[in-house]
């Protein structure tokens, strides 16, 4: 089982800056971590190699910086980690990152399966899963709480939507986006992290890609921020209730009745 | 060039219409400008789904029929999708940001090689330009995104930021030509709801919604009898979906449920941003909190500083049957 998980690194913290020029979010100098519900996928990841046996291996695309998610991917028990890196990526939106994404995929060759979290939380989108799986011409399950192999190419698979769930069964080779219910990450134990800086991390850039250089980047993407702003809210006017309880909820009860 | 035009993607389940669909065709109508509002409808009860359409007047319905649609798959339902927006040419796409709706999206998109914006709590244009409002990381960060030279200009919407209202209008329905794709290799079962529909805070009349600082098991049972009594349902903020008994389905906020009650009691919640955009749509909203300064109080129309417990108690009392 040849399994492909896909990571990103998203900021620690909750104050991220934005460039004034570029209007892009600046990732530099914050502690990235990896994004929680891919921390998921890595998981689920070695759960199925610890039964099937196999392989994982890390993908990621992003800045230098990144390596250090990859190493924590490493540490939790991943065998190997690719990082696409370089400037042609920079600036990318989600079709520009899915497209990178895929053939990078494509170029590991032979994966059976790729997992993905179902969402970053700082982009916040989930749509890099299905258009790696569209340019990949495989079948997708999005925000699977439940994971199971009927055998060694059938996955069963749960997802869940909006107020109810949904089963679904593929063929392998598939990609699969999943949701926090569906594993808890094991921490990185000493053994894991000392062995971890044994194992490789290559870098590939657009030139160890075969890629249509305009659908990468900046220039391959269609969308751009126009604008960033904290939102304005409009408050309500605000009527203060007594202190004491009861009385508090006398007051609210007339005025809300009528 | 023919008459410029928005689509929106009706997502059905066999014959149900999803309602967000239905916001966005509201939504829509109120953006148009002149663009004709277009429903794209992948069903296998045209009949029925079609009427239910109609009632939110919609210029056009364009019908993609097909039984299999009761339970297709994202790529089988962004297959259709695909073929009918390259017949029609719309400008711009709204679509529901309701999982299957944030499924299918992507895929889409990635066949028509333009730009989506994920999750969005408003659109508007400016010109012809569709400008597509989110929230992004952070507190208080929201961005304006565009996708300028590409079409259509593609935004999943957020379920319940805006209310569908019926309007008359002379809807034109037409059947398309399409050709159902089914998938290889995936079998989608039909979904089996966790709850029935009418279970669900974002459709409540009231909801009492429980934060870090109502966190305690005493609480949380009284909370569930004040809610039975009022005939509204408990909702939480974040931190409280840790309780087995709060999936995310009770969570409200930017990562959880817009909700829009006639009444809404916060207890113990302080107001965290992401907190604060899914409760703007509430009519009435009453706040309770120990913290004079907390946020909450900012949006709220009634505010009781002081201890969640007693006035709770108190509510129960008075409102005892
Ligand atoms: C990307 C992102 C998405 C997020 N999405 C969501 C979301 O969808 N929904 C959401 O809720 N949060 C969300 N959050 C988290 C959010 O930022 C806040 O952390 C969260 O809303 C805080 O919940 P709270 O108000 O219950 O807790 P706290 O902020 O800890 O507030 C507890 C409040 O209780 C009060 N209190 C304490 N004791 C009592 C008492 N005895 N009686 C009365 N009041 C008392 C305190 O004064 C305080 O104001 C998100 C965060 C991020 C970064
Ligand atoms: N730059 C990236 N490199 C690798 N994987 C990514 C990247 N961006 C997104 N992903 C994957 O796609 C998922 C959804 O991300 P998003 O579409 O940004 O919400 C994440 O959980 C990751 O698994």
């Amino acid at each position: 089982m040849k399994i492909v998980v896909c990571i990103k690194q998203v900021p620690k913290s909750d104050s991220v800056k934005i460039d004034p020029k570029t209007n892009n979010m600046v990732r530099d100098n914050v502690e990235g971590v990896i994004n929680p519900f891919d921390k998921n996928a890595i998981e689920e990841a070695l759960r199925i190699k610890d039964q099937l046996g196999g392989e994982v291996i890390l993908l990621s695309m992003g800045p230098d910086g990144y390596m250090s998610s990859l190493r924590d991917g490493l540490a939790m028990g991943a065998d190997r980690a690719i990082l696409l890196s370089s400037r042609a990526f920079g600036g990318a939106d989600t079709l520009a990152t899915g497209y990178p994404i895929s053939q990078a995929i494509k170029k590991i060759g032979g994966v059976d399966l790729v997992l993905l979290g179902r969402q970053s939380v700082d982009a916040d989108t989930g749509q890099v899963g299905p258009i790696v799986a569209e340019y990949l011409n495989v079948p997708q399950v999005t925000f699977a709480e439940e994971l199971r192999f009927v055998d060694e190419h059938t996955l069963y698979g749960q997802r869940l939507l909006d107020g109810a769930t949904q089963s679904v069964q593929v063929t392998l080779p598939a990609v699969v986006m999943v949701r926090s219910e569906l594993n808890t990450p094991r921490y990185e134990t000493p053994v894991n992290i000392q062995t971890s800086f044994e194992k490789p991390i290559d870098v590939w850039t657009e030139h160890d890609l075969d890629l249509d250089a305009t659908r990468i980047g900046q220039a391959g993407s269609p969308t751009t921020v126009q604008k960033v702003y904290a939102p304005k809210r409009e408050g309500r006017q605000t009527v203060q209730l007594s202190d004491d309880s009861a009385t508090a909820v006398k007051e609210l009860l007339a005025r809300i009745r009528n | 060039m023919a008459q410029s035009m928005i689509a929106v993607y009706v997502q059905t389940d066999g014959s149900m219409v999803e309602p967000t669909s239905l916001q966005l065709i509201t939504k829509a109508r109120a953006i148009a400008n002149g663009q004709r509002v277009v429903a794209l409808l992948p069903t296998s009860d045209a009949d029925q789904t079609v009427a239910t359409v109609k009632q939110y007047g919609p210029d056009e319905i364009l019908v993609l029929a097909d039984d299999r649609f009761a339970a297709a798959t994202d790529t089988e339902i962004a297959d259709g999708l695909y073929q009918v927006v390259e017949q029609v040419q719309p400008n711009s796409m709204l679509i529901p940001a309701t999982v299957v709706g944030r499924s299918v999206a992507p895929r889409l998109q990635a066949k028509l090689q333009t730009g989506l914006t994920a999750d969005c709590l408003d659109v508007y244009f400016d010109g012809d330009t569709l400008v597509q409002v989110k929230p992004t990381y952070g507190d208080d960060i929201m961005c304006e995104i565009i996708c300028a030279d590409r079409r259509p200009q593609m935004a999943t919407v957020r379920p319940n930021v805006f209310q569908a209202e019926p309007a008359q209008a002379a809807t034109q329905v037409t059947n398309v030509d399409f050709e159902f794709h089914p998938e290889a290799h995936i079998k989608m079962e039909k979904p089996t709801p966790i709850i029935s529909s009418s279970a669900n805070i974002s459709d409540a009349s009231v909801v009492i919604a429980l934060g870090r600082g109502a966190d305690n098991p005493q609480l949380i049972e009284k909370a569930q009898k004040l809610a039975a009594r009022l005939g509204g349902m408990v909702g939480v903020s974040r931190p409280l979906t840790d309780h087995a008994e709060f999936g995310h389905e009770s969570q409200i906020g930017q990562s959880g449920q817009s909700i829009a009650p006639d009444l809404l009691i916060n207890f113990g919640i302080s107001g965290a941003t992401q907190y604060l955009v899914g409760i703007e749509n509430a009519k009435t909203i009453v706040s309770v909190n120990t913290d004079p300064d907390a946020p909450i109080f900012t949006k709220s129309d009634y505010a009781y500083v002081g201890d969640a417990n007693d006035f709770m108690d108190a509510l129960l009392s008075s409102t005892r049957v």
